[in-house]
């Protein structure tokens, strides 16, 4: 799994390329950590190339989005192909997390 | 106009115990935040100042000779509170005097001072000092003998007040009378209306206690489905049961979201009663969690939100009732906005419900 991080005005864009799996969540999760902290919490998730999230992925970014909304801003997930939107579908993150 | 000497010393001992003064409010401030948070009260405001030398010297032009020392002045330092319901000042009102110590001789309660036929400033002032038992800077001893001024009233209260100053006037008598009638005119209008929202307040507060109590004894259909019957009976975890056996399908973790966003989603369902939503999940928890396993099971998926069951819940009433795959994408429309996604996740949904004879 790539992640590229960069800064934009007042937001972070994230774009995600791969697997979110048992073999690089805690990559991922170090990779997010600066991004818990500091002002401008807005959070861009570009997930077009993203190509499958295991619970451990959910759970970063569930976190990701508690940290987010804790500090008043907002993160939106865009572009998810229909297999990676089935398992937010089916777990009931995309009651949690805005998915456009 | 030139001050004499005796009003000269007063200003002068100002100056010297100005950081005392801006001390002290701090000191007060803290404690009235403090003890509002601890009391679980809401305020409109809280608002503090240390008079500046300019009001100070206004103040002694105008009537040095009342006061020997500075600390005749009592309002030097002055804190008010602002609530949104006038019944709110007496519960305040109540907690400052087990704060601090208060000088009954020069508070006033201006809401009592008014005769029955006149309407004007109401406000409750005590003049009060912070006792060493809820404040003690060794350094600044002193601190703790001077006097401030706590200032309570409600928003309306406080809106009138404002009003009127900003007219330039500090009391009734300066008013020209043409314009008194119709200030005091106002001030009743702004009393009636105080009076009307606490009781309002009330009255909600005696419904919500009344539908909590018939919620809690289980006489589910004769309790209205409304905003507040919904969240009384979310308290007693409904879905409880459904969630744990649908986390158990992967021995999942439930997270727990919010279920009221589906109140507008149960109503427009033509659910008009408590009972209506326990039938709801009587009738259709087996298809509900059926469709949760076809979904779920070789997944590996750990972690669920506690709205899966409700949704599911849903999802099965509609097809029941023959809405199909528009009654599907209505409810994804009305939950997550009108997107790309919902078409898609309709159509699968109803594949999936139809492979285990849900419809």
């Amino acid at each position: 799994m790539d992640i590229k991080i960069t800064r934009q005005e007042n937001k972070t864009m994230v774009v995600l390329n791969g697997r979110i799996d048992t073999s690089n969540a805690e990559q991922f999760q170090q990779d997010v950590a600066p991004l818990m902290e500091g002002e401008n919490p807005d959070i861009d998730v570009d997930c077009t190339d993203m190509s499958y999230t295991s619970s451990q992925g959910l759970r970063i970014f569930l976190m990701l989005q508690k940290s987010v909304m804790a500090r008043k801003g907002k993160m939106v997930m865009r572009n998810m192909n229909p297999q990676v939107k089935e398992v937010f579908d089916i777990t009931g993150f995309s009651n949690i997390i805005t998915i456009v | 106009m030139k001050l004499d000497m005796h009003c000269e010393m007063i200003l002068e001992e100002y100056r010297e115990k100005l950081p005392v003064f801006k001390k002290l409010k701090t000191a007060v401030m803290d404690l009235v935040r403090h003890c509002l948070s601890e009391n679980n009260i809401i305020v409109a405001g809280v608002e503090s100042r240390v008079k500046t030398e300019k009001s100070l010297t206004g103040k002694l032009e105008l009537k040095g000779y009342k006061y020997r020392t500075l600390s005749d002045i009592t309002d030097i330092v002055g804190i008010r509170i602002v609530t949104f319901f006038s019944d709110d000042v007496d519960i305040i009102s109540a907690l400052a005097e087990q704060m601090f110590e208060i000088d009954w001789e020069n508070s006033v309660d201006k809401r009592k001072m008014l005769e029955i036929d006149r309407f004007g400033y109401m406000s409750l002032h005590y003049i009060c000092r912070v006792p060493k038992t809820k404040y003690n800077d060794p350094a600044m001893p002193e601190l703790n003998d001077i006097r401030f001024e706590l200032q309570m009233r409600s928003t309306l209260q406080h809106v009138w007040a404002n009003m009127y100053h900003d007219m330039g006037y500090k009391s009734d008598v300066e008013i020209p009378t043409e314009y008194q009638r119709n200030m005091s005119r106002l001030a009743g209008m702004l009393e009636l209306a105080d009076e009307q929202f606490s009781h309002i307040r009330k009255e909600i507060n005696a419904y919500r206690r009344n539908v909590q109590s018939l919620v809690a004894t289980g006489n589910f259909d004769e309790v209205p489905l409304n905003g507040d019957t919904y969240r009384s009976f979310l308290a007693l975890k409904p879905f409880k049961r459904l969630s744990e056996k649908i986390a158990a399908i992967n021995q999942a973790e439930i997270y727990e979201d919010s279920l009221m966003p589906y109140y507008n989603i149960l109503r427009s369902l033509n659910m008009k009663t408590i009972g209506d939503i326990v039938r709801l999940r009587n009738e259709n928890s087996d298809s509900a969690y059926q469709l949760a396993l076809i979904q779920l099971a070789g997944t590996g998926l750990d972690i669920l939100a506690n709205s899966v069951a409700l949704l599911n819940l849903c999802i099965v009433y509609i097809l029941k009732q023959g809405f199909g795959e528009a009654g599907l994408l209505h409810l994804f429309n009305a939950l997550y906005g009108e997107n790309d996604y919902n078409k898609d996740r309709a159509q699968r949904i109803y594949r999936q419900a139809k492979q285990i004879n849900i419809i």
